[in-house]
């Protein structure tokens, strides 16, 4: 997902005299600075992402504390928590319902891979949330810290729009 | 007491049998003894008492299909009210235990396990959901874990797993 | 309050609360049959993360099931955990230091403080008001820190050892808890000020589903739902285990059954955890933490039967064992399982806005129902 299927209406006019670029840079800019999430948590992974939004963590510093309980408003769906097999299609309807662009956040050891939960016998659970669905960020933990998630939401930032919120301290 | 109160009631579901002392807990197996387990004889129907400190309960009556109804009202009128139903499977036995426990909102404390045994091939237990409805969703479960039909519930469909699902997971020959 | 209604049964219509749902706490899903904005039927479904905590039990060794009761309830799991390792000590025959069981018990208490803020916080939101979620929300997160501080995580903690604790508290911890204790007096001062006396609030719930003593007798639900209707059953007062018999601290109790009750209940027992805690911290014996020799689990066969009061209520697991490394069966007995279950029974006839704040003031948490 991201920038590269967006519908291109690019196609048919030369670029010589109408230039896009700029202003599709500053439209993703402010896509990443305005996430509005799915209020869609699971189980326990659903705390911690209640708990970023909150004071402390304050995910609305990044902008996307505006949890829309409903899908026609929300451009990112983060599974928080286990996918059972039998909450596998309403998943699935709700990303269905999400207007482009959308993207996914995997938060949790569970929606990344079953977590602990997968264990020779299972009957019950899918495996990760990339088995349906598109994933873009994975965020590990059991559940991942509130910081853990919000750079999750930092580095959706910068797969959607290649702009970096601040610079990589190791890489300086 | 409560506990000796509950345990005559339910003796008289019993009148062949005499009352049977504390049981003795099944002796431990030592480092040493790596010999099968010598097979203990099947538990018959019954009232005994447990030791509260080692077992958790006080009053243990194993019961036939037949006489759940009747021992659950007994622990009805006395006004327990229900905990939990579980089952377990004994496939080396070829049978299939329903568990019911009932405790007490009061001081006087009594915790009464009432256990029944059918056969495995032909699962079918009464249901209680006359007396306790609260032992609708706990036959459910059972009923998704284990198949055991609890007869005359009114809604016996999947609880805890997906509603087309013809597998019951906690059987212990189940291959996911 | 909500007046007899006529059903004119060709009339309704069916709406579909959940899974996904803001004021659900989780994936439930409730049919509700509907007659404008009367409910005539309500069935709940439940199994939407039902993630196999009871097959895993028969799978996996005692100390690898530690990490499972975490996950059920993971807003009071400390509970949780208490509960089964005191059962497998039971069992087994294993003794526990005093010191142990003292910090156990703190412990506990501090993570049901977390687990009602987390309540009040959540449930104040579904009647629409916002702003106690952040400060309630503000005050789990010391709760939060002094528990990450000695157990390493800040939500499913894996703590407690069959016999005592892995790690001991140090002076930092029993420093914040005492600092704590004063601050979060004031917090409860404050949430009463702030909610309880509010016109709205009080509108809301008052007089709103009236549970009697005997619906909740054959439902089986326990903790607030039985406190708010005059039930006085505590498992730790009126079954005692660990040491709970060693504090002085009272069971509030509410006799009008309705929906603020409930919420009463629950305030007024954030109150007396913190009395718990403070005479837990006066009370702390040195010592070590875990048995001198390890003893190895070996459990008679036979089941065995362990309650403890967590956030939630009365939680109990009964275990069948053979002998073996592993149970042969483990059964979760679930608080909120049974207090969900008088839901459909009780929210015939009401407006769907007094059974939504009903569902909120039973203190849900869903992976707990499903286990």
């Amino acid at each position: 997902m991201g920038t590269k299927n967006i519908p291109s209406i690019k196609e048919g006019i030369p670029s010589s005299f109408v230039q896009f670029a700029l202003a599709d840079q500053l439209i993703n800019i402010c896509r990443v600075n305005s996430f509005w999430p799915l209020t869609f948590g699971i189980a326990c992974c659903a705390i911690e992402m209640m708990a970023t939004g909150c004071a402390r963590f304050d995910m609305s510093r990044f902008g996307a504390e505006v949890f829309r309980p409903s899908p026609r408003q929300s451009d990112v769906m983060i599974v928080a928590g286990t996918i059972t097999k039998k909450m596998m299609p309403g998943i699935k309807t709700l990303y269905d319902q999400m207007p482009e662009p959308k993207w996914v956040m995997a938060l949790g050891n569970c929606a990344i891979s079953g977590g602990p939960f997968a264990f020779e016998g299972q009957y019950s659970i899918i495996l990760g949330a990339d088995q349906f669905l598109p994933v873009d960020v994975y965020v590990p933990g059991c559940p991942p810290r509130p910081e853990a998630l919000l750079q999750g939401i930092m580095e959706l930032e910068h797969k959607v729009s290649g702009w970096k919120r601040w610079k990589n301290p190791e890489a300086a | 007491m409560i506990v000796e109160k509950t345990k005559l009631a339910l003796l008289n579901l019993f009148p062949q049998s005499e009352p049977v002392a504390a049981a003795a807990p099944a002796p431990l197996q030592e480092e040493g003894e790596k010999k099968a387990p010598k097979k203990e004889p099947p538990r018959m129907n019954g009232v005994m008492e447990r030791d509260y400190n080692v077992h958790g309960y006080h009053l243990d009556a194993q019961v036939s299909p037949a006489q759940l109804l009747d021992a659950v009202a007994i622990i009805d009128d006395a006004g327990f009210f229900i905990e939990s139903i579980t089952g377990v499977d004994w496939i080396k036995e070829d049978q299939l235990e329903v568990i019911y426990d009932f405790s007490r909102y009061d001081f006087d404390l009594c915790r009464v396990v009432i256990r029944t045994r059918v056969p495995r091939s032909k699962p079918v237990v009464p249901t209680i959901t006359g007396m306790y409805a609260g032992a609708n969703w706990h036959e459910r479960e059972t009923h998704d874990f284990f198949g055991i039909k609890f007869e005359g519930h009114p809604n016996l469909i999947p609880l805890l797993l997906p509603e087309d699902a013809d597998f019951h997971p906690l059987l212990k020959d189940f291959k996911a | 309050m909500s007046a007899p209604i006529t059903i004119r049964p060709d009339e309704t219509f069916t709406l579909n609360v959940g899974p996904q749902h803001p004021a659900t706490h989780g994936v439930l899903r409730v049919k509700m049959e509907m007659d404008g904005e009367y409910i005539v039927n309500a069935e709940t479904v439940i199994g939407y993360i039902h993630r196999m905590h009871e097959k895993m039990g028969e799978l996996k060794t005692y100390p690898q099931f530690l990490m499972n009761l975490s996950r059920m309830d993971y807003l009071g799991a400390l509970g949780y955990s208490h509960g089964h390792v005191l059962l497998i000590e039971k069992a087994a025959g294993i003794e526990v230091p005093e010191r142990a069981e003292y910090i156990r018990a703190i412990t506990v208490e501090l993570n049901r403080i977390a687990s009602h803020l987390f309540w009040f916080g959540a449930f104040v939101m579904d009647l629409g008001g916002f702003s106690p979620l952040m400060y309630a929300l503000q005050d789990r997160e010391y709760i939060l820190d002094m528990l990450e501080a000695i157990t390493g995580s800040r939500l499913t903690y894996s703590y407690y050892r069959f016999g005592g604790l892995y790690n001991d508290v140090d002076d930092d911890f029993i420093d914040a808890a005492r600092r704590f204790i004063p601050r979060m007096r004031a917090s409860l001062k404050k949430y009463h000020r702030l909610v309880t006396g509010n016109i709205i609030f009080m509108k809301r719930l008052e007089g709103i589903a009236p549970l009697t003593p005997e619906i909740i007798r054959k439902y089986g639900a326990t903790s607030a739902v039985a406190r708010g209707s005059g039930i006085n059953f505590d498992v730790r007062k009126n079954e005692p285990y660990s040491v709970y018999p060693e504090f002085d601290f009272d069971v509030p109790v509410y006799h009008e059954c309705d929906s603020l009750a409930r919420y009463m209940v629950r305030m007024a027992e954030m109150e007396q955890s913190l009395r718990i805690i403070e005479q837990g911290l006066d009370k702390l014996p040195g010592g070590p933490i875990m048995p001198e020799k390890k003893k190895p689990i070996k459990i008679a066969p036979g089941d065995y039967y362990q309650a403890v009061e967590t956030a939630r209520g009365s939680f109990g697991i009964r275990l069948v064992s053979d002998g073996g490394k592993t149970p042969y069966r483990l059964k979760l007995r679930s608080p909120t399982y049974s207090n969900m279950h008088l839901f459909d029974e009780s929210c015939r006839g009401m407006l769907i806005m007094d059974a939504l704040a009903f569902m909120g003031s039973l203190d849900l948490v869903i992976p707990e129902i499903d286990r």
